[in-house]
Formats: C-alpha cells, sequence, structure tokens
C-alpha cells in the first residue's frame, strides 16, 4: 500500500519539472492576526495537488501550478489552521492569496523530541536545547555534533582536528571521572529513537558518528539535565543528543548542494631551525656535530600539504496530504591537511512517513554509509617535530636521508625520516553503517486520546582497519621480524524494539491537559571482533593486500554479547497552563553487570511555573513569556567493559610462556574482580527560567545546576595480599559539578520586506567540577594524564578537593643555569614527589559561543564565534623535547623545542609547572557570506535558478590566544603532544532547489 | 471495529508478546573463561603454575606488553627482576642509570618518597606472586581436586606444584623482608574479607624459613632438566643461605652457621665453577654448570621488556656495538660508579678477566652526570650472543637467562659466614675464593693469602663477582656502608655524594598500600 502511494507521489515529482511551462504561480504571505508579524515556516499545500511550499522569514511563499481552481490550506505549529477555497490560477499570472494565522491557545511553539514522543516546547519541565539547521555550523562539516559546536550552553564539542577525527561531546562537564576508560562522559546519541553504540567497535578509527549525513539532519537536541535524561536511565548521566533527521515538507523538490574547499595550516609547534640546532649541539654535544648535515629543512612543512574537499549532496524530498518522503544521497572527499590523510564518505539516506488507515502514522528511517579513511602512518608527525632540521630530506643519490651507523649500516635510537614512513607505510580503514527504524502510532480506536506505538530499529556495522608496514621502512630494518600487517573487521549488531502507550486528556475548561506514557524497550547487542598481526613479512610486494608468509602470525578473536530490557513511564501534567508538572521512572536490567547487580531504577521529578499566564502577572511586566522551572534526576553510567563484575582467567599469548623444565607453557591468570560492581549514580538538580520579552523579540533561558556522582567506577589499589591483583575496579568515590548556563536569541532587525535582517545568540556557560573523594580512606591521589617523554610519566591527578585530572606539578621558583628551582612545599630539604601540587585544570572556566545571521534581499551571512576562559593546556611537545641533554642521547639528537631558550634546561623537567599554560582563546569558528536568487522572469533556463543559493565559507578565521602551543583547544586531555595541526578552510558551494 | 484495526491490534499484540519473550536479560560472558569453570581443562593446572613462574618473568598476558598484570606503573617497568634490579642496584656504588623517567632518578640518589613509583612496582610485584600462590592453593586443595575428578597421577603432579608455589611465595617473601621490612603476610588460608595484618621482620621471615624447610624434601635436588627454570632443594638451600647471611639484619640475631650449612649443602649438590666466566652472562647460559637458579628468557616465547631485556639494552650505548651483543640498538641507561673501577684498580698487578668488561672509549670513570651516558665507565657484562659468538633468536628480546642463584656466590657465602663466626674451615672458605680469582686470573697470580681473606676483601670480591647481579644494596647493608657510611657520585642527590639518614636501608611501604590497608604502618623515617 505505502509502496504504491509513494511509488505514485515520486513519478508525479519527476514529472513536475515538465509542468513548469504551462504553470501559472500563486504566491502571497502568511502573517499573524495579530499585529501582521511575517510567519517564517509555515506549510502552504494547495490540496488535490502534491505542490505546496514552506514560508520564507518574511513570510512569502510563491507555488508554481497548473492552470485551475484550487483549495488550499496553511498550517504552523502554535497556530491554527487557515484554508482557502475557489483560488483560480490562470497560464503565466501569479495569483495572491495572503493568510493570516491565528495563535492557537492549547499550542504554542515548537514540537521538542524528548525520548520516547514529543512536547510542547513550553511544556518542558527540565534542561533542553534543540538546534535546528538554520542554527547549525556552516563550512566543512564532516561529523553531525560538528554542527552545534558553540550553540548550545554547557554542550562542549571537542575536535582533534583531523577531518572527521574523534570528536568528543561533553554536556555539563561529564558525570564521570573516567578513569582509565572504567566509565566514559560521552553522552547517549539517539538517531531518531535509536541509541547509538558508539564504542570503538563501531568505526575504524574515526568518529562513529561519520556514518550520519549532517545534510541529513534536522535538528540536534541535548537533554541536558537528569530530569529529562532521567527516561533513559542507566545511559543518561552524561546527557543525551538526539539527532532527528530530515523528512520531506513542502511539495516535491530536489535539492542539490556542492561544495569545493581547501585548507592550509595555521601553525605548528615552534621547533629550533637549523643555524639554532646546530649552535645547540655545538654547545651541548659538540662531539655530535660532525653528524649534522648543512640543510636547513623545515619537516613540518614537508609532511603537511595544502587540503582539498568536496561535497555532493543530492536529494529529492515532499508530501503530499499524510505522507511525506525523503531520499538522500551525499558524497564527502576530503583530505588532511597533514599528508596521508582522507576521508570519504558516500551516504544515502531514506525516510518516509505516512498515515494509513485513519489511525495509524507510520515512519520509516533507514540511513547507511560507507567511510573510507586514510590514516596518516604514525610516526610521520612526531618525526616531523623531532628530526634535526640540519639533516637533508633526501640524499645526493636521491634516496631519503637517515642517520646512519658504521658502514651505512641501519640503526636504532635515531629519529626516522617521516617523508620515508609516509612513502611507505599504510594506514586505512573503512566502515559500513546503518542505522534504521520502523515505528507505527496506532491511535486506539474508541479511547479517544490513546495511542499505542511500536519501534523496531536496528544498527549495524562492519568496520575494518589495516596496517602495512614493509620491511623496508627503516625501523624494520633493524627489527627481528621485519615489515608488519595488521588488520581487524568489527562486526556489531544491535536490534531495539521498544512499545509504549501514551494516554492524553485535555480539560479545555480548566486550560488543563494531562499525559501518560508507558512502555517497554529490549535491546539486544551482539559483537565479534577477529583481528590478526603477523611480522615478518616474507615479500612487500602484496602489499596491504595480503600475507605471502610471515615469521610470525597471531590471531585474536573476541565477542560480546550483551542485553538490556527496560521498563519506562512519564507523566505530564499541566494545569491552567500555568503549572506544569512533569514525573518519570525508568528501570533497567543490564547483562553486563554480574547476577544480583543487574537492575536498577532512575526516577525524574520537575516542576515549572509560567509566571507570565498568572493573571496578576500578565501584561504587567516587561516579560511577554516568563517560566521558572525546578527539576531533580537520577542517572546511571554503565562501566565501559561488560562483565567486569565477573572473576575470569585470561589465557596468555605465545610470547608470554614462561619457561616450565623444557617447555615453554601458556598461562592463565585470575582477574581480580568486584562482584558487586554496579552503575555510577548520578543525581542532578536544575533551576532555571525561560524568559521573553519585546513579544518574544529576546528569548532565553538561565540555568543553575548541581549534579552529584556517587559509586564512581575507580580503579584502586588493594590492600597487599587481600586479591589477585594490585588493583580492583569498583564503585567508590563521588564526584560534584555545578554551573551557570545563560542563553539568548534576539531578533536584532526582523527583515519586513527583504530588509536587515540580524538574529544573534549568545550563550555562556561555566562548569565547575570537584572530586569530594575517593572513597578508599587515605588513598589521597589517583594519577593520571600520561603524557610523552619518559615511561609512565603522569601529569594529571585526581585528587579529593581538587577539579578532576588537575595538573600535578612542582611550582618552580626559578632556576640556576638551566637547573629549575623547585619549591620545597613540604620543607624536607628534598624535592621529591611530595612537592607536587595540583596545579589548574585542563576545563575551561567559562565557554562562550555567539552565533549571528544577517540577511539583506539575496543576501545572507553567518559567523560563529567561541570563547574558553581559564582553561589550561600542559605543552607536551615542549617539555618533551625541550632540554638540551636530549642532544646526548641515543645515537642521534633530536630537535629542540624553541622552549629550551628560555628555559635552559639541560634535564627533562616534564614535572615543571612552566609548562602548564593558560590557554583561554577566542576563536571565530566560521563566516558565511552567500547569495539567493529570487524569483526571475525571463527563458525557463533563468528561471531554473530560482532559489539557487551561491556561498561561501571561511572556518577557523582567526585564534587569539596567549598560548604557545600548537592548539588552545588541544583535544579533550589538556595535553597538547603532536595533535594534528589546526587548518584555516575555504569552502564555496551553491544549493539548487527544482 | 473494522478489519483492518483488527489486524493491527493483533499485530500489536504480538508484538507486545515478542517483547515479553525478550524481557530475560541473563547472557553469559562467552568469550571470557570464569572461575566456575577454568579447571574443567586438567591442563589448567600446570598452566596456572606456570603463571606463578611467569611472574617473575613476564608482565602480563601478551608479552612484551599488553593486558598488564599489575596497574599503576608502565608495564615494561613492572617487571619483576628488573624491579629488583634496580633497587638492589641503582641507590649503589654500581650502577647508575640516564632516563629521567619520573621516580627512576630518586633511585640514584637515595631520595625516593613513599609513592615512587618504581618503590610502589616493586611491592605490588612481590605480594603479586603471593597472591597468585594463594589463590592456587586454595584452588588446589585435595578436597577440591577430588571433587573435581583428578586422576592419581594429576593429583601427585599437583603436589608438586603446590610445593613450588610455596617456594616462589616464599622467596617473594625473602624480597620483601629485604626491601621494606615488616609487611602484611597472607598465605592461603588469610579470609580474603579481612584486611591482611603486618607481621614484624621477624616473623615474616620465621614464616619463610619454616616455609623453605618444609618444602625442601618435595621438591627435586636440582633445577635441571625437565625443573630447569623451577624450584628445587638447591634454590630453597641458596635462599636459606641468603636469608641466614643477612639473618642479623633482618631480625637481629645472627645466623651465621645456618648460613654457611645451607651453603655447604649447595656446593655439595654436585654443581661447577663455569670455566668461562663470561659465559654465566650469555645466551646460552642455560648450559653453563654453575647456574643453581634461574629466571630463563627466550626471545621466541618469554619477551618482556623488563629482566634481561633491560639490562642487556640499558647497559648498551655510547660507542658500544650493539651487534656485538647481539641486540638492534641500546637504551644508553646504566653505567658504573667510579667505586667499581676503583675495586679492580686495586687489585695485584695482572689481568682479571672480569675487569675487562669495563667499557671505556668514549666514557670518563666518574659519572658526573646522571643523565649523559658517556659519564661513568659502561658495563656490558650481559649479552645476547652465545659463548660461541650466536646471536639470540631476537634482537630485541634476549635469549639470556637471569642467574639468580650461582655457585660463586655460594663460595663466597661460606667464606664470609666462617670469616664472621658461622664455624667451618677458614682453608676451605680461602680455597673457594681462590678458585674463583684463578678463574678469574686464568692463573694463581690473583690468589690471596690466609690474612688478606678478610671481611672487608669479601665484599670487595662480591662487588667484583658479582656486579650488577642484584646483590649490592644487600651487601652493602650488611657491611654498614649504604646509607649513614660510604659516599659515591650522587649518592645524596649532590654529585660529589654524601652519607644519607640510615632509614634509607629500608624502602618505604608504598602510599598505595597505607592507603588500601589503614592496618599497615610505614617504616621509621618516612
Amino acid at each position: 500500500m505505502w509502496r504504491k502511494t509513494f511509488v505514485s507521489l515520486l513519478a508525479s515529482a519527476l514529472a513536475s519539472g515538465s509542468l513548469l511551462a504551462q504553470s501559472g504561480t500563486i504566491a502571497g504571505s502568511v502573517t499573524a492576526t495579530d499585529g501582521g508579524r511575517p510567519i517564517a515556516g509555515a506549510q502552504v499545500t494547495v490540496l488535490g495537488t502534491s505542490r505546496g511550499a514552506v514560508t520564507g522569514d518574511d513570510g512569502r511563499y510563491s507555488i508554481l501550478v497548473d492552470p485551475g481552481t484550487y483549495r488550499m490550506r496553511v498550517r504552523r505549529i502554535g497556530f491554527s489552521p487557515d484554508s482557502a477555497t475557489g483560488v483560480v490560477v490562470a497560464s503565466g499570472a501569479t495569483t495572491t492569496q495572503d493568510f493570516h494565522l491565528t495563535v492557537s491557545a492549547a499550542v504554542l511553539g515548537e514540537v521538542v523530541s524528548i525520548g520516547y514522543g514529543t512536547a510542547q516546547a513550553k511544556d518542558l519541565t527540565g534542561s533542553v536545547a534543540v538546534t535546528t539547521t538554520r542554527e547549525f555550523n556552516t563550512g566543512r562539516v564532516v561529523s553531525p555534533t560538528e554542527l552545534i559546536r558553540a550553540k548550545v550552553p554547557g554542550v562542549q564539542v571537542i575536535d582533534n582536528n583531523e577531518p572527521g577525527g574523534g570528536i568528543a561531546v561533553r554536556i555539563r562537564g561529564g558525570a564521570s571521572t573516567a578513569i582509565n576508560g572504567a566509565a566514559s562522559n560521552d553522552p547517549l546519541y539517539v538517531v531518531d529513537g535509536v541509541p547509538l553504540e558508539i564504542t570503538g567497535g563501531a568505526s575504524s578509527g574515526r568518529n562513529p558518528l561519520n556514518f550520519i549525513n549532517p545534510q541529513d539532519i534536522e535538528s540536534i537536541t541535548v537533554l541536558k539535565d537528569a530530569s529529562s535524561t532521567a527516561i533513559y536511565g542507566s545511559r543518561g548521566a552524561n546527557g543525551v543528543v538526539m539527532i532527528t533527521t530530515k523528512s520531506g515538507r513542502s511539495a516535491p523538490r530536489f535539492n542539490y548542494t556542492g561544495t569545493a574547499s581547501t585548507s592550509r595550516v595555521t601553525g605548528g609547534p615552534d621547533m629550533l631551525d637549523a643555524a639554532q640546532f646546530r649552535d645547540a649541539v655545538a654547545q651541548y654535544a659538540s662531539y655530535r656535530s660532525g653528524m649534522l648535515g648543512n640543510a636547513n629543512t623545515n619537516w613540518l612543512r614537508a609532511v603537511e600539504q595544502d587540503a582539498t574537499g568536496m561535497e555532493h549532496n543530492l536529494g529529492v524530498a515532499g508530501h503530499r496530504d499524510d505522507m511525506n518522503y525523503r531520499i538522500n544521497a551525499g558524497y564527502l572527499d576530503q583530505t588532511g591537511v597533514l599528508r596521508g590523510t582522507d576521508t570519504q564518505r558516500a551516504a544515502l539516506s531514506f525516510n518516509y512517513g505516512d498515515r494509513l488507515f485513519n489511525s495509524l502514522n507510520v515512519r520509516a528511517n533507514v540511513r547507511g554509509a560507507q567511510t573510507k579513511d586514510l590514516y596518516t602512518p604514525n610516526g610521520v608527525l612526531g618525526n616531523a617535530v623531532a628530526y634535526p632540521s640540519t639533516q637533508p630530506i633526501v640524499t645526493d643519490s636521491g634516496t631519503f636521508y637517515e642517520f646512519r651507523g658504521a658502514n651505512g649500516a641501519a640503526i636504532t635510537g635515531v629519529p626516522n625520516n617521516p617523508l620515508a614512513i609516509l612513502a611507505q607505510v599504510t594506514d586505512q580503514g573503512s566502515t559500513l553503517r546503518s542505522v534504521g527504524e520502523l515505528e507505527g502510532e496506532y491511535e486506539i480506536p474508541r479511547i479517544s486520546g490513546l495511542t499505542a506505538t511500536l519501534r523496531g530499529g536496528y544498527d549495524v556495522n562492519r568496520a575494518d582497519r589495516s596496517a602495512f608496514t614493509p620491511t623496508t621502512v627503516y625501523s624494520q630494518i633493524t627489527s627481528s621480524n621485519p615489515g608488519n600487517i595488521y588488520r581487524n573487521i568489527n562486526e556489531e549488531q544491535k536490534t531495539v524494539l521498544d512499545a509504549f502507550a501514551k494516554y492524553a486528556r485535555q480539560f479545555d475548561m480548566f486550560s488543563s491537559n494531562f499525559d501518560i506514557t508507558g512502555g517497554w524497550s529490549a535491546e539486544r547487542f551482539r559483537g565479534d571482533y577477529p583481528s590478526f598481526n603477523a611480522i615478518g613479512l616474507g615479500t612487500n610486494l602484496l602489499g596491504i593486500n595480503g600475507i605471502p608468509s610471515s615469521n610470525e602470525a597471531r590471531p585474536f578473536y573476541s565477542l560480546n554479547e550483551t542485553r538490556m530490557v527496560s521498563g519506562f513511564g512519564r507523566a505530564n501534567l499541566s494545569l491552567y497552563d500555568r503549572y506544569l508538572f512533569t514525573g518519570s521512572i525508568r528501570g533497567d536490567k543490564s547483562s553486563r553487570l554480574a547476577e544480583g547487580h543487574q537492575y536498577g531504577v532512575f526516577p525524574s521529578a520537575a516542576f515549572a511555573w509560567r509566571l507570565s499566564n498568572e493573571p496578576f502577572l500578565k501584561d504587567r511586566t516587561p516579560f511577554s513569556d516568563l517560566k521558572f522551572r525546578v527539576a531533580w534526576g537520577k542517572n546511571g553510567n554503565l562501566p565501559t567493559l561488560n562483565y567486569v563484575g565477573y572473576q575470569s582467567y585470561t589465557y596468555g599469548q605465545v610470547t608470554a610462556q614462561p619457561q616450565f623444565g623444557q617447555d615453554f607453557v601458556t598461562t592463565i591468570r585470575p582477574s581480580g574482580s568486584d562482584p558487586n560492581l554496579t552503575w555510577e549514580t548520578t543525581t542532578s538538580t536544575n533551576v532555571g527560567f525561560d524568559y521573553g520579552f519585546k513579544s518574544d523579540r529576546f528569548t532565553g533561558t538561565i540555568d543553575y545546576y548541581t549534579k552529584k556522582t556517587t559509586r564512581l567506577l575507580f580503579d584502586v589499589p588493594t590492600a597487599a595480599g587481600a586479591s589477585v591483583t594490585n588493583h580492583v575496579l569498583t564503585n567508590i568515590g563521588s564526584l560534584t559539578g555545578h554551573g551557570l548556563e545563560f542563553a539568548l536569541d534576539a531578533k536584532l532587525f526582523d527583515g519586513e520586506n527583504r530588509g536587515f535582517a540580524w538574529d544573534a545568540n549568545f550563550n555562556a556557560a561555566t562548569n565547575s567540577n570537584k572530586l569530594v573523594t575517593i572513597g578508599r580512606p587515605g588513598v589521597t591521589q589517583i594519577l593520571t594524564g600520561g603524557v610523552a617523554g619518559g615511561v609512565g610519566t603522569n601529569i594529571q591527578v585526581l585528587q579529593a578537593g581538587f577539579p578532576i585530572n588537575s595538573f600535578l606539578v612542582y611550582h618552580q621558583i626559578g632556576d640556576t643555569s638551566g637547573v629549575p628551582i623547585y619549591q620545597d612545599r613540604n620543607k624536607d630539604g628534598i624535592i621529591n614527589s611530595l612537592d607536587l601540587r595540583p596545579f589548574h585544570s585542563p576545563a575551561p572556566k567559562w565557554i562562550l559561543g555567539h552565533t549571528s545571521n544577517m540577511s539583506w534581499k539575496g543576501f545572507d551571512a553567518s559567523t560563529t564565534l567561541r570563547a574558553y576562559i581559564g582553561n589550561y593546556v600542559y605543552n607536551n611537545v615542549a617539555s618533551n623535547l625541550g632540554y638540551y641533554n636530549i642532544l646526548t642521547l641515543a645515537n642521534a639528537p633530536t630537535n629542540l623545542n624553541a622552549s629550551v631558550l628560555k628555559t635552559h634546561f639541560i634535564t627533562p623537567q616534564y614535572q615543571s609547572d612552566v609548562y602548564v599554560e593558560n590557554a583561554s582563546f577566542l576563536r571565530m569558528d566560521n563566516v558565511t557570506l552567500g547569495y539567493t536568487f529570487g524569483p526571475m522572469q525571463g527563458p525557463r533556463l533563468i528561471r531554473f535558478a530560482d532559489g539557487t543559493r551561491v556561498f561561501g565559507t571561511i572556518q577557523n578565521v582567526f585564534t587569539a590566544t596567549g598560548y604557545s602551543g600548537v592548539d588552545p583547544s588541544a583535544g579533550l586531555g589538556g595535553i597538547d603532544n603532536n595533535i594534528y595541526p589546526r587548518a584555516r578552510t575555504f569552502v564555496g558551494g551553491v544549493s539548487l532547489s527544482f | 471495529m473494522n478489519r483492518a484495526t483488527t489486524r493491527w491490534l493483533a499485530t500489536a499484540a504480538f508484538a507486545l508478546a515478542a517483547v515479553a519473550a525478550c524481557s530475560d536479560v541473563p547472557v553469559q560472558p562467552k568469550s571470557t573463561i570464569t572461575s566456575a569453570n577454568i579447571f574443567s581443562d586438567p591442563a589448567s593446572y600446570k598452566a596456572f603454575i606456570a603463571k606463578l613462574y611467569g611472574g617473575l618473568v613476564v608482565t602480563g598476558q601478551n608479552g612484551p606488553d599488553g593486558n598488564a598484570d599489575i596497574a599503576g606503573i608502565d608495564e615494561g617497568f613492572s617487571q619483576y627482576i628488573r624491579g629488583y634490579w634496580q633497587l638492589q642496584e641503582l641507590p649503589t656504588d654500581e650502577a647508575i642509570i640516564a632516563w629521567g623517567d619520573i621516580g627512576l632518578p630518586e633511585l640514584n640518589t637515595q631520595t625516593w618518597s613513599a609513592s615512587n613509583p618504581f618503590v610502589n612496582a616493586m611491592y605490588s610485584r612481590i605480594y603479586y606472586q603471593v597472591a597468585l600462590a594463594n589463590q592456587f592453593l586454595r584452588e588446589t586443595t585435595d578436597s577440591k581436586v577430588d571433587q573435581r575428578g583428578a586422576s592419581a597421577a594429576l593429583k601427585e603432579q599437583i603436589h608438586g606444584y603446590r610445593a613450588e608455589a610455596r617456594f616462589l611465595r616464599a622467596l617473594s617473601y625473602w624480597h620483601a623482608v629485604d626491601l621494606f621490612g615488616s609487611v602484611p603476610l597472607t598465605d592461603e588460608n588469610f579470609d580474603l574479607r579481612t584486611l591482611p595484618q603486618q607481621k614484624s621482620r621477624a616473623e615474616v621471615f620465621a614464616f619463610v624459613e619454616s616455609e623453605l624447610k618444609a618444602v625442601r624434601p618435595l621438591l627435586p635436588a636440582k633445577s635441571t632438566g625437565d625443573y630447569y627454570g623451577r624450584a628445587s632443594q638447591a634454590a630453597v638451600d641458596m635462599v636459606l643461605a641468603h636469608l641466614y647471611l643477612n639473618a642479623k639484619v633482618y631480625t637481629g640475631t645472627d645466623r651465621y652457621a645456618d648460613a654457611r650449612a645451607a651453603a655447604e649443602s649447595v656446593i655439595g649438590a654436585g654443581f661447577t665453577l663455569d670455566p668461562d666466566y663470561h659465559h654465566l652472562f650469555e645466551a646460552d647460559n642455560n648450559t653453563s654448570p654453575e647456574l643453581i637458579f634461574t629466571v630463563p628468557q627466550d626471545g621466541v616465547h618469554t619477551r618482556t621488556w623488563g629482566g634481561m631485556t633491560f639490562i642487556i639494552h640499558a647497559s648498551v650505548g655510547g660507542n658500544i656495538d650493539p651487534a656485538a651483543y647481539g641486540i638492534n640498538g641500546g637504551w644508553w641507561g646504566v653505567r658504573l660508579r667510579s667505586p667499581i673501577p676503583d675495586l679492580f684498580a686495586a687489585e695485584p698487578a695482572g689481568t682479571d678477566k672480569r675487569s675487562t668488561i669495563i667499557f671505556t672509549s668514549g666514557q670518563s670513570k666518574v659519572a658526573s652526570s646522571v643523565g649523559d651516558f658517556s659519564k661513568g665507565y659502561a658495563f656490558p657484562k650481559f649479552s645476547n650472543k652465545t659463548s660461541a659468538g650466536v646471536t639470540g633468536s631476537n634482537l630485541d628480546f634476549p635469549d639470556t637467562d637471569y642467574p639468580m642463584f650461582r655457585l660463586a656466590d655460594a663460595y663466597l657465602i661460606y667464606a664470609e659466614a666462617v670469616l664472621r663466626g658461622g664455624g667451618g674451615s677458614a682453608a676451605t672458605a680461602l680455597g673457594y675464593v681462590n678458585a674463583l680469582r684463578e678463574r678469574a686470573y686464568g692463573s694463581t697470580a690473583g690468589d690471596i693469602t690466609a690474612a688478606e681473606l678478610t671481611l672487608p676483601f669479601i665484599l670487595d670480591e662480591r662487588g667484583r663477582e658479582l656486579t650488577w647481579e642484584g646483590f649490592r644494596r644487600q651487601d652493602l647493608i650488611r657491611f654498614g656502608q649504604f646509607s649513614s657510611a660510604g659516599i659515591w657520585e650522587w649518592k645524596g642527590g649532590i654529585p660529589a655524594g654524601k652519607t644519607t639518614e640510615s632509614y634509607h636501608d629500608l624502602y618505604p611501604i608504598p602510599s598505595n598500600e597505607l592507603s588500601a590497608n589503614p592496618t599497615v604502618h610505614q617504616n621509621p623515617g618516612y
């Protein structure tokens, strides 16, 4: 049935192009009855045809139809619908038809996804932020969460500069210490109702969300506080990011958008040039001066390139009456500014919705993508940074230069030529992933307001990663088993079945309504992880495509299988359109924990008061809208690993066999485990205001929250002799956080009659967290933040009373000829680890964001600005390569970081606080200028350009910072060690609609 | 209700039934083996006892790294022998390491604190061995083994394994007594729901002694053939000999007669001095007739970044050709401090072959800089080449076994015990010492007289014979030369060196332990 409807619809959509020649136009405006302001986003439908339009910001629309007489309908959420009959259209003429909509009493504002249902924005009692297409970040966007960077207060989107690279989202700073990966700070991602798996197996190495084409996304809703996320129970503690994809909303139209881009590196670590380096060697390792060449090579420039990218999206979307559909195909190819980096994505998506039998709303969303990733091989960036600038890239005989021993033999303990690595090593991956759902919402007959929804969803992916290092790579030549191939293939499947019912009732007499939802959800997950590692290759001829023979091959295979069954319920009560009550509860039972500890209950309660609807306040305050909210809820955060509550035995590999008499024996090892292990529990309270004044020309929110996580998952030392290991993962410790969030949306200029329009958004958030206790008497510190330099060097700490991952360093009070003087904090005359102290943390004290959207006539412009205040970064490139003794180590000197010219350090001083730098910054993330061609008269070819938009974007326009390293946003942990270089990107594109 | 509605209702009902059917959560871990079924495979007993031996040599289940046994330190640093060697050698006049890894420079200078990661790792390693042994002993009681229906032959094997587990536990407790003094003591009867109780140094000493004596009759005479690398009566005697020799330090009561008797017992077990001193430290040292107990390593099967891998690579650097030692590169780490070359220089004329190991090209005698490998003579004593000059099976991971106990050590223990009044024969003692010197000189040129055989001579001779074999700190403490007496470069943290307070004779109980077990008291001074 639906298929027939769909096919006919598609056919008519395809045929519609040929109708344009003899058609006429209906055009007009849609305005509000009170005040006459234009209404944007209203859906204008010509009934009985497939034609329709959505009004623009100026409230105007224009529809091409065959000559004839029509009935028309206009709908917009928050308004009562309007219709017109007997609209006569003549060939080649324009009929004007204006509509006036009245604000609907019962409905005001947009509909927001809240998990297992939707709510009116006005009825929300928790902290929920919606970002829609119009507000998304512009430019080259590979990963979907980049769209909302700097848009929502309290939501930090952190990237690693690599195209499509790992992007982390932290909502209100996260709820866990996430120590040793025991628990995660990642939010739960839900795409069209399907919770996604984002663990390591879900991609070949880059962001596991890359399979979602950002062009398919209609809106991203962030559930921030526990009362909103409690409906997701044991997975909601870090917030929930709900991605809603686009569906057909207007008359059938094809859309094409194409962009091309180029990017260039904006900066890098400050290393010594050849002359400076030669001087340093002469002074500190003069016996090695003879090893230096006469070149002046900029190794970083040599491994960098101007990146290029292109993206094409072609889709068709439309609706007729109750049926809608959208199909989109997208292709993206983006190289990185480091040679060797590339990401390609081919994505297809399909959305379909219909109403059948006058009582069943069905919806199907299916999307899939293949992502192919090329990675810059390991060691390229590190060697480019560390390679002495005095050495040439190639020798006189045209081969890659390397440091060699006597007789030209290969030696170890020297930097390797990064260009030789680039030329020989291959590192690549591909991910094939599809997520989809089919849901039916059935309006139960005879019981008005009762609906039952059944949803089946799936998430399947296959991700592989292969790396090939031929025997000829310099570091392999000296190896016992030169040459290696690694490959893994992850296959994961998840199915989700949700069944829930909702009963809603309105009491018009009291302007009150009530709804209650109850349901059941079951998820199954299975992941298969085979991989192998072959070393000592017989030949390089097959490259990455096979192993002809190898000296050693080691296969691995593991399987993960989990289930979760949940029951949930939610009730909303709105009294007199002023007093709003929400309560929700979810019970989860997860197989990932040991028996007896699998079940948990997560409740929430919230209350909101629409002050602006109180008769005694109405029209007496400057506020056109004012709502006070208070909410409380409890969430969980499951351990990252499965089955950690079971005592298990691990088999040893063949290279970890001790000799036992004449034999080498494979061993077994018992694990230390806490059979009572369970999830972390986060309780949070949110107090906030939603406000609007000047007839909602200015709207916004203010939120204050506190949260406390207890039963923190901690890997703690055990008492000697009391367990089979020296550490065990257990639930102890607690963490608190609080923060303030502020958002303001201002329509500074409303752009009447295609005049100047300017919408501006400002947001600001502060978050501070503090570890309350590690929960074990006497455990004062747990070291985190491993850095390069030395082995097992940790630079951060979890310590009660301090923000998590505070830097743990000595206070350097001076130096005598390159020997630092550290403060002897405990005054025992010895400088040792007792003199270290926690010192700042990587978390910004304030995150500020600003977005402006402007338009005038056909022009549009937008920009996004972002600032961090009070974040600190540890400059690991400086600490690792910033001491003169490095010139005497190993078999050849490595280049020095220019910081040594200031510090004069002789020996490494990893723990000096001179490397912990204030990395506050202001960055213009993007600026876009576009022009949209208006309706045109004339030959068909020109009218084809109607609605065509051309645009250009610059990303990473500028960064203002006092930080001396590569990038003050330095990834997630605040450690800047050979991070991917940041680039400035120029994008140009065109979008057509026909 | 029309037909369509009925159909949809039926579908919905079916779906709800399906949901209800999915409501059962239990999924047993499939790719994990739990304690419930591990011993269904009889081979698990051998695999488990092998893990106890593995605890001395490998650091995790992957080899050389990955899936580490203990947490809180880099896996390569966590290796048992590496940790033990560093704690026994780096604070002494024998060795200094160039690297700046956090906590390592403090070992060079005797300035460690209770949170030193290397001290913590060694402590954790010791108790990892103890915990594994306890778990093994709990899981292999006769009643449990019978329940699982083990054959009589398997049961007999298990009895032997149990004795080996107790030997390994006693060996680690001896290391605990030596390094940390008074420590918590648990055995297989310990109630895991309680906190281990700290015992006095003498009590732990007594436990080690009684365990070793108890298992001795259950073990083979020598660690050879099917017992290579495994516990034996000779290995037990060597632990006892060291335990007794240092008893005065450990308990305040001397046991020199027992030390002499234990040494005698080993000497009488049929070991002979290896005619080639260097063979003891080479890739085929498993064939040496002198080695009593080793921790075997193998480039193919037994890979680690600790043990001999560390000792061989770290002692190579500067002008030393790595290929000459069977490895692919030096790590530019450990050198001698000046007292050791001075010990050899003080000897009578003639060539002591042991001193030819000292590598001086491009090196200076005084370790004037900690971080510069060229300061202090290099000492590539250990090698991944066989005595025939063949390179070991892997250039990263040597085949060389760590010689924990060898006959020369037993000779010197005997001589020292005699000199300290433990009975025995002074003439025999002189004979043993001169046997070592004759091997070193290739002639009697280096022989000493009975009058020259004094305690200070023994200390010096141990410094020459057993350099970098993991005894120096213990020896210096026994001779009162480790902390409050004895000065060498960088001791106490200054280039010229200075004495340190005597509490440094014991390492601190790691702060991790103090927090995990509040009943444990810190050693005095820390």
